[in-house]
């Protein structure tokens, strides 16, 4: 195999790795509000991405890069609470679609409010990564800083997201109050809080990956800048089922990964063609996604 | 101690419950009997927060139960084993047991080998998951749950349901037991009788939803005419 | 709507009606005023005749709705005459997207099945008239549009079988990921589809030469063009709709309604739920390439980024401000779809908003999104259903 078809390959896989690791944060955001509140959140890259907004109105690039993290996180938290608190509140044990329909209006909300106060042209954050690719052999390699940066967070928040819902207190009284409500309740949980927290805890997580999206040099960050992330976000949820964490990342990296290949050796229109395909045959073999654990139904 | 003071429930136009009192003394077995939709799960629903009351009163020893939040009235120290057990079948039992032990301020270890010791079965089955586990075992794993948390009141609906004799006999001597030496206050619905009966010192039978006898229970298992009209066929 | 039923004795009054519309514009002096005379009269004697046999709408249901169709269809033909072009435009443009809001009306309402990808439907009919006409220009015009609605049912059937399992957040994936694969679809074969630019269609649609004589000699070209179009468009609409409200109520219909409620129930009682769920999605689809066609024949082109997520959404939106699984909630919708942007930037120009800045640009969105909010948090079946409610209590 000649030199530049391999560098080629790990261009792609690279490249792709680091474009999954995103698209496996959101489809992970996605699965912790479905998991805790049984709710689709179609406005999971929106409500990141006004709490971002609010993190760069408020620092305005004057003390820094990680302080602006740090205050949209905070944002994004409030921002989840406070939309779980007032709207979506009513919408546990209505018909399926009223929740969807709900939170697209939301999305549909959030993204003029955003482009009527600040505008559709992109603003760049600027930080400390460098976003120009590494070079292998003389050839670049999809691979810069700031991609490492980005390997890096998603892998923590992974991480941190799992031994939060495995190993701790708070982990079992989400899982549970997800799970059966009222013996959580007879158990003293509190479970209104619980659904709160889950909506907090995915805001959350959807906002490091908004800000890790935005901080990228040559994306920038516009009230649309998660619009096609969500798409694929939202796919690779779908194909790994709403209810596995596991399955999103592992979905959201390999579709990632695969669909960096097709851009790359087909064509860029074959890409999201390509990924309609990858979910249309996974949930003809499994509707509910392929890692999921719910097989029957209730009757 | 829980005092029911003239409690009415209903659901919408249904009334359920109609000016129900009666008296469950710490340390002692009070069971509560009756036929299907006489109210008996109403009433422990009621109790524990999962159903507000219309009117009337329930107090724990000094504090006032009814309308308040349900996770509250756990915190205080009322242990509801709900119909169905409510186990959760996706965690495994050490999990389901940690999050009884949730809110009591125990040493979880500690606690955990508790019940452990009085429910070996649970210990050997631990990291299972819950869904494995037999009827019998649920029960257990369920009173183990509310247990676990060192609960000074204990409503259990219908525990002996669908288990075996011999089962429903251990069950039952389990939780004679347990009131005795933890000086607990136990509410017992069960639809059969007889088995209550056996180990309550107490007994409240309601009859959509009234209360038509409130007396010691062998005043109640002498009593033929009531046995008949209310109980069915008690041995 | 209520249906009224008829029986012999209004068959025979329509009957009527066309011959003395046929006899009052050919004796006429003016034409103009014949065919206005004319019209009325047929109205006048249409509108008594149903409603002194207003009574028991079983005898003929099927008539029933065929009468009222042509009595709607007689009105609103009547008002194209002598409405404005750009009136008559919207108008069409609102009917199709009505045919569209019902095709989704009824795939939510009746079998209960989400889709967020009915732009892309729309679009393959749109697709498929453009394309069939610039190949093939001398085939009619009523042709050409059941090809149109052919395709759109075909599409719907590759969607539609892998479907019927899914649950309501992955049908809602699937049909997302459909409406934004489609822009690329259509990029992938632009020798056939044109790409972004789009289709023209080689010759616009014209009126017969009767109808133009109706007017006179000084009316403008533009004038009677689209008063034909919108008289088309409104046919075709009663027609789509006609064959909806029997649909509906047929066995059918029953057997989705049966699906969409209970499942298990329904495959106790033998109703296949696969099949029920395809015929819907197929039902759904062929009705929004049907709106989709329409539109390439009012527009005279075909643009395909028009048909886009953001459009599958905002038909989503319209079938619930309008009323899911209702018939007149198409309509409002189709309504509202072609007045709102004028509502809006009226409100904007008397609120003294700077209407070139972001917040003007953006208002259309934030209402929309707002009004759908409060819609499916407050009144959940739409406008058609909250009438519905208010007079229901009338009523009692």
């Amino acid at each position: 195999m000649d030199a530049f078809l391999t560098s080629r390959i790990i261009s792609d896989i690279l490249g792709g790795l680091t474009n999954g690791v995103i698209y496996g944060l959101v489809a992970l955001s996605l699965v912790l509000v479905w998991r805790s509140t049984g709710i689709l959140n179609f406005a999971q890259g929106a409500m990141p991405m006004i709490a971002t907004y609010l993190g760069m109105v408020v620092f305005a690039h004057r003390f820094g890069y990680w302080p602006l993290v740090a205050i949209a996180i905070v944002a994004g938290f409030s921002v989840g609470g406070v939309t779980e608190r007032v709207l979506v509140r009513h919408l546990y044990g209505k018909p399926e679609i009223n929740p969807i329909v709900v939170m697209v209006g939301f999305l549909i909300v959030l993204e003029g409010v955003a482009a009527a106060i600040w505008s559709t042209s992109p603003r760049g954050i600027p930080n400390p990564f460098s976003p120009i690719d590494w070079q292998l052999g003389g050839k670049p390699i999809a691979l810069s800083p700031f991609g490492v940066y980005e390997i890096v967070t998603a892998l923590v928040v992974m991480i941190s997201v799992a031994v939060l819902f495995r190993f701790t207190k708070l982990g079992l009284q989400l899982r549970a109050s997800a799970l059966a409500p009222e013996v959580s309740r007879l158990l003293g949980v509190r479970v209104s809080r619980m659904l709160t927290l889950g909506w907090v805890l995915s805001t959350g997580v959807g906002t490091i990956c908004t800000v890790l999206v935005a901080s990228n040099f040559f994306t920038g960050l516009t009230p649309q800048v998660m619009d096609g992330i969500f798409a694929f976000g939202f796919i690779a949820a779908a194909v790994g089922g709403l209810d596995s964490p596991v399955g999103a990342i592992v979905a959201g990296v390999s579709i990632g990964i695969v669909l960096q290949f097709v851009g790359d050796f087909v064509n860029s229109n074959a890409i999201i063609i390509t990924a309609l395909v990858i979910l249309i045959l996974s949930l003809m073999v499994r509707p509910n996604g392929l890692f999921t654990k719910n097989t029957a139904r209730r009757v | 101690m829980i005092v029911v003071e003239e409690l009415c429930v209903s659901y919408g136009a249904v009334q359920a419950l109609r000016e129900v009192s009666f008296r469950a003394e710490t340390g002692m077995i009070t069971a509560v009997l009756g036929a299907n939709g006489a109210g008996k799960t109403t009433l422990l629903r009621t109790i524990s927060g999962l159903k507000e009351p219309s009117k009337g009163n329930i107090t724990l020893d000094d504090h006032s139960l009814a309308r308040r939040k349900p996770e509250n009235i756990a915190r205080l120290g009322v242990g509801h084993v709900p119909e169905g057990r409510g186990v959760i079948s996706e965690f495994t039992v050490e999990e389901n047991l940690r999050l009884g032990a949730m809110m009591a301020k125990v040493n979880l270890s500690d606690a955990l080998d508790e019940q452990y010791q009085r429910f070996p079965v649970l210990g050997e089955r631990r990291k299972q998951h819950a869904a494995k586990l037999s009827g019998g075992e649920r029960q257990m794993l369920a009173m183990a749950r509310a247990l676990i948390a060192r609960p000074t009141v204990l409503l259990l609906d219908e525990p002996s349901l669908g288990l075996a004799p011999q089962v429903t006999a251990q069950l039952m001597h389990t939780i004679h037991e347990l009131c005795a030496s933890k000086s607990l206050t136990v509410i017992l619905v069960e639809q059969n009788a007889s088995t209550a009966l056996r180990i309550a010192d107490h007994a409240v039978i309601l009859y959509l939803g009234r209360v038509v006898a409130n007396d010691a229970a062998s005043t109640i298992v002498a009593d033929e005419d009531l046995r008949q009209h209310y109980l069915g066929k008690v041995e | 709507m209520k249906w009224i039923a008829v029986g012999r004795r209004p068959t025979i009054t329509a009957g009527l009606i066309v011959v003395a519309v046929m006899i009052t514009s050919l004796v006429a002096s003016s034409v103009r005023d014949g065919v206005a005379v004319g019209v009325a009269l047929a109205l006048a004697i249409a509108g008594g005749a149903t409603l002194t046999t207003a009574g028991l709408r079983e005898a003929h249901p099927v008539l029933a709705r065929a009468t009222l169709t042509v009595v709607v269809l007689d009105v609103a033909l009547f008002a194209t005459y002598f409405f404005s072009s750009v009136t008559n435009f919207n108008l069409a443009i609102g009917a199709a997207m009505s045919i569209t809001l019902l095709g989704l009306s009824f795939l939510t309402g009746a079998s209960g099945q989400i889709s967020l990808g009915n732009s892309a439907f729309m679009g393959v009919g749109a697709l498929a008239v453009a394309i069939w006409a610039n190949h093939h220009s001398s085939t009619p015009m009523v042709a050409t549009l059941l090809l149109a609605v052919a395709c759109g049912a075909f599409v719907g059937l590759l969607l539609g079988l892998p479907a019927t399992r899914l649950r309501g957040p992955y049908l809602a994936g699937m049909t997302l990921a459909f409406a934004v694969a489609f822009s690329a679809i259509v990029n992938s074969f632009t020798s056939w589809t044109g790409g972004d630019a789009g289709l023209q269609l080689p010759t616009a649609v014209t009126p017969p030469g009767w109808l133009s004589s109706l007017f006179n000699a000084q009316t403008p070209l533009l004038r009677v063009n689209t008063m034909w179009l919108a008289d088309i468009t409104i046919i075709v609409t009663g027609v789509a709709f006609f064959f909806m409200a029997n649909l509906f109520a047929s066995r059918i219909g029953r057997a989705m309604r049966l699906v969409r409620d209970n499942d298990v129930a329904a495959e106790l009682v033998g109703v296949s739920l696969s099949r029920a769920r395809v015929i819907a999605f197929m039902v759904s689809s062929a009705y929004a390439a049907l709106g989709g066609a329409l539109w390439t024949l009012i527009n005279n082109s075909v643009s395909p980024p028009t048909f886009s997520l953001a459009l599958s959404i905002t038909i989503l939106s319209l079938v619930v401000i309008g009323g899911i699984g209702t018939i007149s909630g198409a309509l409002i919708g189709g309504v509202i779809y072609a007045y709102s942007t004028n509502v809006i930037s009226w409100f904007t120009q008397h609120a003294g908003i700077n209407s070139q800045g972001n917040l003007a640009s953006q208002l259309p969105g934030i209402v929309f999104g707002g009004l759908l909010i409060l819609t499916m948090l407050f009144a959940p079946m739409g406008i058609a259903g909250a009438v519905r409610r208010l007079w229901a209590r009338r009523r009692d």
